[in-house]
Order: C-alpha cells, then structure tokens, then sequence
C-alpha cells in the first residue's frame, strides 16, 4: 500500500466525471481536455485519456468529428451528448453526496 | 552523415533516425499488447498514433527535418509508458483474461518470419517445438503416399490457422509470457533480423 497508488486511485475514479463536466461546458479537442486535466493535476500521462474517450464514445455519452488540421492529421472535435448531459446530472447527483459523506466521516470520526 | 527513415503515422511522413525509429516501435508494440483485451483497441491505437503525429509535427522544423531519439523519448513521457497508463480501459470490475499469464500459454499460429508456403510448418513446428522441416517432410510425404491430402490438409490448416501478425501473437506462438520487457526484447530481434536480411 504506498500513498501514491491510492492518490492515484482517486483521481482515476473522477476522470470519467471530469471529462464530462469539461465537455458540458464547450466542445473540445482531446488535446485540449487533456490540457484542462493536467492544469487540475488530475491526469499524469495523455495515455490515460484516449482508452476513456473511446469508451465514452461508444456509450454515446460523447459524439465527435473530425476537424482537418494545418498541424498534423485531422482531429477529433469531442461534444457531450444528450444522454451524456443526463448521465453527468447523475454523476453531480453522486458526487455532492459522496463529498457530503466523506466529509461527515471525517467531521465525526 | 546519418541514414533516417521514412514513416507513415496517421498518414503523415516523417524522416525518422534508425535508433528512434527502434524505440519508438517498441513503445508501439507495448502500447499495442497493453490495450490487446479492450473492445475498442484498434480506435484506441489510431488516436495515439494520431498524437503522436501531431507531437512529431511540432518537433520538426526547416532547420531539423528529422526525428531523434530525444524526440521519441519526450513523446513517450507525454502519452505515457503503459506501466504509467494502468487500466487499459476495460469495463471496471472485469478481471484481465488469463493473457499475461506465466509462461507456457502457447496458441498455435502461422509464422510469417518463417515461411516456405504459409507459415503452417513453422508455426506447428513453433507450437510442438520441433524443427519446421521435420513437420515439412510429414507433409509432404502425406501429400505423395496419400494422393494429395497431406497438401488438402496443408490447405485446411493454412485457412484456419490465424497467422501470428502481433508481436505479443509471435511470443504466444513460442509460448513465451507475453509482457512488456518480451515484447520489447523481441520487436528489437526483429529488427536486427530484418537488418542483417537486408544488409544495412
């Protein structure tokens, strides 16, 4: 048990949260969510990224298309979907009480 | 003076220094064997491949036209090895099939480094661990003796015998584990196989 695999632990469980909420708020290029995750220290490596989006993707929580692009091959312009904005009010729902939860344990421990 | 060569990534070219160009094929194979068991693999591959174009492009300028391996190397800490990318991105819960189990899962395939018609001989003689020839000459012998069926059985096998395209599929075929270090280590014999075949 070393305090750094269960640091990571946790950021890994929101990833799937934050993706969503950074694409709830505009539609973006992996990169730049990318960009928006590592600026909250929330994702080490790009690697972790593309295996998430993919998966999001094909749930249809998260639609793209491809933008041609002057620097390299064409990108993938991700937006959130209907059922995706459904499924992060969800996600809110979830978190808020589980911030509570936590909090109460730490408050009456 | 320095030889490169010439890659395609996501349909991009770029002029790439041989020892860069032996990294960066490891850490392909790697990533490849890392995501192997996820649905969407192949999708997978193609966005990080694409990254890696779009990294390279930034890398590359008039003054230096070429891929080196300090270029390689800093892309690889920005994707990330696959160590550092954990979950390959497998429905949470599932516990990874029995693929990087200890050594001695062998699947029989075709080898394609090894082939006089399809591979089938080497690959069988891989799997039972005798020589090609050996399993050859069985062929052989059955297709004269038996009025042709050792090559109708031949034929039957070649169809529905997978041929190991892989490198983690090569490794299954010798039965050896398939992990990071055996892919790495075999993606590099390859390449030195393929270079001394070629003489460069």
């Amino acid at each position: 048990m070393n305090v750094e695999n269960s640091k990571a632990q946790m950021r890994k469980g929101v990833l799937e949260y934050c993706i969503l909420s950074i694409l709830s708020g505009k539609s973006r290029y992996a990169s730049d969510i990318i960009k928006k995750l590592k600026e909250a220290k929330v994702i080490v490596v790009e690697g972790t990224l593309y295996p998430l989006l993919t998966r999001q993707k094909n749930a249809g929580l998260l639609s793209y298309r491809w933008e041609e692009s002057t620097q390299g091959p064409p990108r993938k312009y991700y937006e959130i979907t209907d059922k995706g904005k459904e499924f992060l009010k969800d996600l809110d729902t979830s978190w808020d009480e589980l911030v509570n939860a936590v909090q109460l344990i730490k408050v009456e421990k | 003076m320095k030889k490169t060569l010439s890659i395609n990534l996501s349909g991009m070219v770029f002029n790439i220094d041989d020892d860069a160009y032996r990294e960066l094929q490891v850490y392909l194979s790697q990533i490849e064997s890392h995501f192997a068991d996820a649905e969407e693999s192949k999708e997978i591959l193609a966005d990080i491949e694409a990254r890696i174009a779009e990294l390279f492009k930034e890398r590359i300028n008039d003054a230096k036209q070429v891929i080196v391996i300090k270029d390689v190397e800093e892309v690889i800490e920005i994707l990330g090895r696959p160590e550092e990318i954990g979950e390959s991105g497998d429905s949470s819960g599932e516990s990874k099939k029995e693929r990087f189990g200890p050594s001695g899962y062998r699947r029989i395939y075709r080898d394609p480094d090894n082939r006089v018609l399809g591979g089938v001989c080497s690959g069988m003689g891989a799997y039972f661990r005798i020589d090609p020839i050996i399993v050859r000459i069985i062929f052989i012998i059955g297709t004269l003796i038996g009025i042709g069926t050792g090559l109708i059985i031949y034929l039957i096998l070649w169809i529905a015998i997978p041929e190991a395209k892989t490198t983690a599929q090569k490794l299954e075929m010798k039965g050896e584990p398939v992990n990071i270090s055996n892919i790495g280590k075999s993606v590099k014999e390859e390449f030195n196989r393929v270079r001394k075949n070629m003489n460069i």
